[in-house]
């Protein structure tokens, strides 16, 4: 049996690799030139910040590179003992922590410098006290986009977000979507002295398509395959880094290299796992500390990680056809972004088709923990689960500081939770 | 106190019993969650403008309805509101307005929608989201307006509106506004005659009643108190999460302070400039959204100088001491906690924080906090005055 830690695909270190030249170029652009970066939250569109040249340091890829020093409990005791109470958000507040509190040259590579810009998204009502807060100590400009709600809420999203997006998402919605991004751009324009241009972004935006298309292959393989080809794990490595740099032509060709290997694979009849009996969904933001949880019940269990929102998201989150107006298909990217994921009815129909799909024995939902705001419209997804057969087990986690995870006591009661009710249904 | 506080305090108390009698009486009743909602629109389609309280003694009893669907993770009184709907009490609304005031807010809009699309309640009423946003900039400015005409063709679609409508509206709570600043200035003035909770339990009872009689019987109390016993004591202002209930200020009046305003909806925040309409159902919209926009707080106004304007305002004016509010169940108003601290440590404004729900009673090293920062307020007073 292949080892729980092995990375079996070639595109996976491909993958990885890619990742690490593009971290060591962002470190000597931002960290030694100082060259003019920006801040953002990584449901920023992205795209703009990609097409106007301006390199991003995404809050939770700082947070991550902070948690994987060891320091998020030095800097959470920190911004505590500045009067930042512990019932706040933490999955978002890691990296201002790192700047405002304690020591900031604590901070890997002595600290984030001055930003040119900082920008998010208004999604729930921390966020813009963060980055506010954030953008002050830096004395930088904070870009916010607003969030319009959504009254229009067909439930099987999916099928519309592709062709249908302009109806889908409100047209009042993109109207100011598309508003507010006129703001941004200019102040991106402003900081790279690059103009905009709607041709540059249409193509970038093609190239998602293409991405995307790939990934939705890859999904119909892991759906129709008589075990799934490739973890969840590696799934997740391969998708966020190409969905990080989403539509260039980096993105697209591994997106490819990622689908002819995926489909190799099944051609063969290899399974990531031949012992798989069980197939389980993963709901929820990944355990980045913790990534050797999705296999450890492989070998006791013969359960396997097979789908988590990481790949499925891309084609049906991110398609979008008929760019004759690219930035208002790119604001029906972003304007229900998190909503789809965290909010009924999306995210429980979402996901039952999913699990549908994915033949699904059995799904463990992650609710944050310390991120109160985000842990909403789980229970509906646990009941539309339930409700269609398949097995779902809540568990609360923290998700950015590790002392707070409990590795093995997770371990025991998921395995329980598979014995006792994936097994018998 | 007077017949006309009792009343007062009676609707302040019995939240929903105004709206069930208006019902009963065949008058239409539209409710909100909370102040960001034009009253004057509901009012001006010929209905029966009521907040969903909810009722104070309903707030420490369980919500099994709502628990099942809602992950703890939200605010008692969203909580409260959603058990409230879940168990039929509100059946007879012909609407209820969710504003986007807060993300739990926009939120329960989503869950009572996903209710009535799952068929899980059937004595739901229709919900409709008022998507007032609150970044202060001219693209959300404008799109608050078109979402305050959506609001007012829904409203239409229980009965017309005309700008005579609103006019009448807005005259009615004009009034009511004008009585609410008489009281505040009671509160606030050199010598206070009403107590804060008193004062606090009056402001609140404006989301249940009909404003005319509001304004009359607010009128009448501020007539009474003007001959009523001075208050002396440290005058402090409350900050935090919004209190839809008396009891921090009466543990605070327990040790002696005098609560001279709070920023926050339910207090001082209830209302603050009169609407002043133009010509024309047009101009008359904006006039009102311009208001709500502009004078109702949330913790979603951007940039913080905006959010914290009034605050900074208030405690210039003769403020012995603040008194933050963050119970546990506070995950917002902690970000503006140390911003606003610094703030009060700069301009020499003693300040304490309260970390426990006063709803369900402090404990004694709570108390205890309080005596403490209330007993060094009167020394620094008197050194000062020596
Ligand atoms: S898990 Fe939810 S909150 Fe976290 S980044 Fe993804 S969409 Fe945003
Ligand atoms: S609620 Fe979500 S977006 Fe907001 S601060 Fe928390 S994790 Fe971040």
């Amino acid at each position: 049996m292949p080892r729980a830690s092995e990375k079996q695909l070639e595109s996976t270190r491909a993958s990885s690799e890619h990742q690490k030249t593009w971290f060591a170029e962002l470190r000597r652009n931002v960290f030694d030139e100082k060259k003019p970066y920006a801040i953002a939250q990584a449901d920023m569109p992205l795209e703009l910040f990609h097409l106007l040249g301006v390199p991003v340091v995404s809050n939770q890829w700082w947070a991550a590179v902070v948690s994987a020093k060891q320091l998020s409990g030095y800097f959470f005791d920190a911004l505590h003992a500045a009067g930042y109470h512990e019932g706040l958000c933490r999955y978002c507040s890691l990296s201002l922590a790192s700047s405002i509190s304690g020591d900031p040259a604590k901070a890997p590579w002595g600290g984030l410098p001055k930003p040119a810009l900082l920008a998010a998204r208004l999604t729930c009502d921390c966020i813009q006290r963060v980055f506010e807060t954030w953008a002050a100590s830096f004395g930088a400009e904070f870009i916010a986009l607003d969030s319009p709600g959504a009254t229009h809420l067909p439930p099987r999203w999916w099928e519309l977000s592709r062709d249908r997006w302009r109806e889908l998402y409100e047209p009042h919605r993109l109207d100011f979507m598309v508003a507010q991004f006129g703001v941004l751009i200019h102040a991106l324009e402003r900081i790279s002295r690059i103009k905009f241009s709607p041709a540059r972004l249409r193509s970038l935006m093609e190239g998602v398509n293409r991405q995307e298309e790939y990934f939705d292959e890859v999904r119909d393989l892991i759906c129709s395959a008589p075990q799934t080809p490739v973890r969840m794990n590696e799934q997740v490595i391969n998708v966020m880094n190409a969905q990080w740099h989403r539509g260039t032509d980096w993105a697209v060709s591994h997106a490819r290299t990622f689908r002819d290997e995926v489909r190799h694979r099944v051609e063969q009849g290899i399974a990531a796992y031949p012992g798989e009996k069980l197939r389980l969904m993963w709901v929820g933001a990944g355990l980045w500390h913790d990534t050797d949880f999705y296999t450890a019940f492989e070998e006791s269990l013969g359960a396997v990680f097979v789908w988590s929102m990481y790949l499925a998201f891309g084609p049906d989150g991110y398609i979008r056809y008929g760019l004759d107006d690219p930035l208002r298909a790119l604001a029906s990217r972003i304007v229900s972004m998190n909503e789809q994921l965290h909010n009924p009815p999306w995210a429980n129909e979402w996901i039952v088709d999913q699990a549908k799909r994915h033949r699904i024995d059995g799904a463990v939902i992650l609710v944050p923990e310390n991120s109160r705001p985000s842990a909403t419209g789980t229970f509906f997804i646990k009941h539309a689960l339930e409700n269609a057969g398949i097995p779902a087990l809540e568990i609360w986690a923290d998700m950015v500081d590790a002392r707070r995870w409990d590795g093995a006591s997770m371990r025991q009661r998921v395995a329980k939770f598979i014995e006792t009710r994936v097994r018998r249904a | 106190m007077s017949g006309a506080f009792e009343k007062l305090l009676w609707h302040y108390q019995h939240r929903s019993a105004e709206a069930l009698a208006q019902h009963k009486a065949g008058m239409p009743v539209v409710a909100f969650t909370s102040s960001m909602v034009p009253w004057e629109l509901i009012r001006a389609a010929g209905c029966f403008p009521v907040l969903i309280g909810p009722d104070l003694d309903v707030l420490d009893k369980p919500t099994p309805l709502a628990d099942s669907l809602m992950e703890p993770v939200f605010d008692s009184r969203i909580r409260a509101i959603f058990n409230d709907v879940l168990s039929g009490a509100w059946s007879f609304l012909r609407l209820l307005i969710v504003p986007r005031t807060s993300e739990p807010e926009n939120k329960l809009y989503l869950y009572l929608r996903e209710v009535t699309r799952q068929k899980l309640c059937d004595k739901q009423p229709p919900v409709h989201l008022y998507d007032l946003l609150h970044t202060r900039s001219s693209i959300s400015r404008k799109y608050g307006i078109d979402r305050t005409k959506d609001l007012m063709q829904r409203l239409e679609g229980i009965a017309p509106i005309s700008s005579k409508s609103l006019a009448s509206a807005i005259t009615e709570s004009n009034a009511a506004r004008a009585a609410l600043r008489r009281l505040q200035k009671l509160r606030q003035g050199e010598v206070p005659r009403i107590t804060g909770s008193n004062a606090h339990m009056i402001t609140g009872a404006l989301y249940f009643m009909n404003r005319a009689e509001y304004a009359k019987l607010v009128g009448e109390v501020c007539r009474e108190c003007k001959s009523a016993k001075p208050l002396r004591g440290p005058r402090l202002l409350i900050k935090g999460m919004p209190l839809h209930h008396p009891r921090l200020h009466q543990a605070l009046e327990a040790h002696g302070a005098v609560i001279v305003a709070e920023d926050d909806w339910w207090g001082s925040r209830a209302v603050e400039a009169n609407v002043v309409p133009g010509r024309g159902v047009a101009s008359i919209i904006s006039a009102i959204f311009e208001n709500y926009y502009l004078h109702t707080p949330s913790p979603r106004v951007l940039p913080a100088a905006a959010a914290d304007r009034w605050f900074q305002d208030s405690v210039r004016r003769r403020i012995d001491g603040v008194v933050f509010y963050l119970p546990p169940e506070d995950d917002v108003y902690g970000w503006d906690y140390p911003r606003q601290r610094d703030f009060l440590q700069t301009s020499e404004i003693p300040s304490l924080l309260i970390r426990e729900d006063a709803f369900c009673g402090l404990s004694a090293g709570a108390n205890a906090q309080i005596r403490d920062f209330i007993q060094k307020i009167r020394r620094s007073r008197h050194a000062a005055r020596v």
